[in-house]
């Protein structure tokens, strides 16, 4: 199926460069459908974060070098689903090797509102890194100072909810919904420290620079 | 995690590391001003879910187009064109500056932003309003 007129207009606007708005009008139109249909190819047990990162990975490839999509052979959307999709398989297939080899970083048993699975993983960061690279990492990874905030907190194994609420403002919220908000945030700063140290101990054969 | 929304956050935060648009720029802005979403936008007089949309934006092109370019993004993201046509001078030069060892004191940045705000005012005041 070929590029609908819409999606045309998109690509045009895009490949001329000298729109400032378009890749933002568009990312704002296609974002969530894209994460909605990838998501169900990868099934609903597929980590979300990932499907999220592998489509926002898309769109902004797709940004950088837009003259590889070609409008006559597909939709837009379709090409960004395929191309989102394989970087999906390609992320969820480097974690499963990277579980295999590296045991202690990252350990499969480790789930989302796992706090046992979460406190291991924290545990098994510190005793592969020294402490000041591991700072140094952090700072590159997270730029937010909130985010910073929410590191030091898990790092620190603050386990009360409160100090979590307090640094993301999420004190007008009912208990439950500031509390799946905790969760969610915790469970995605802590995937992202898991991944970014993946590629950097993969990067130094095992050791931080 | 069957509750989980997607959000152009997530987008934004990932566009950081691509130079041709404004995420990078703006989150070291934000950064070193201390400012969250919340307070970029109410300093840009618009909402606060326009600020990820912004840092989708591309960084505008240098003059002639860079007042044509920030007027479409203000429009875009409704928000003030003189306040974003500010933000967006002082972004584009602390993270230039961030490129450059031993150049990012303080003063430095007071003074670099003094000079862009001053450079847009003038530029501003010179051009008929085409908006």
């Amino acid at each position: 199926m070929k590029a609908t007129v819409y999606e045309y207009d998109f690509h045009q606007r895009i490949l001329a460069r000298d729109d400032p708005i378009a890749f933002a009008a568009l990312a704002d139109w296609l974002y969530n459908p894209l994460v909605q249909d990838v998501r169900k190819r990868a099934g609903l047990n597929a980590d979300p974060v990932l499907v999220e990162e592998a489509v926002g990975e898309a769109l902004l490839n797709y940004h950088d070098t837009p003259e590889k999509y070609n409008p006559s052979r597909a939709s837009l959307r379709s090409y960004l689903v395929m191309a989102a999709y394989r970087d999906f398989q390609n992320a969820r297939a480097k974690e499963d090797r990277l579980a295999e080899h590296q045991v202690s970083l990252f350990d499969p048993a480790f789930h989302e509102g796992d706090r046992a699975g979460s406190q291991e993983t924290v545990e098994a960061i510190e005793h592969e890194l020294q402490v000041e690279e591991l700072w140094k990492l952090i700072d590159e990874i997270f730029p937010d100072p909130t985010e910073r905030r929410i590191v030091t907190l898990i790092l620190n194994k603050v386990r009360s909810p409160g100090p979590y609420a307090q640094a993301l403002g999420l004190g007008d919220l009912p208990n439950d919904e500031r509390l799946r908000q905790i969760r969610l945030v915790k469970y995605r700063i802590t995937r992202r420290l898991r991944r970014r140290m993946a590629q950097q101990l993969e990067r130094t054969g095992g050791y931080v620079q | 995690m069957n509750d989980y929304t997607p959000s152009l956050d997530r987008l934004a935060s990932l566009a950081r590391e691509h130079p041709n648009l404004l995420a990078g720029p703006v989150t070291l802005y934000k950064e070193q001003e201390g400012l969250d979403d919340q307070r970029l936008a109410t300093m840009l007089g618009c909402e606060v879910k326009a600020i990820s949309r912004l840092a989708l934006c591309e960084r505008p092109r240098e003059a002639p187009h860079f007042r044509e370019d920030v007027e479409r993004i203000a429009r875009y993201i409704h928000a003030d064109v003189m306040q974003l046509a500010l933000l967006i001078r002082a972004a584009e030069s602390r993270y230039a500056l961030r490129q450059q060892p031993g150049a990012t004191s303080p003063t430095l940045l007071a003074a670099r932003d003094y000079e862009e705000a001053e450079e847009v005012s003038t530029e501003d005041k010179g051009k008929p309003s085409d908006g």
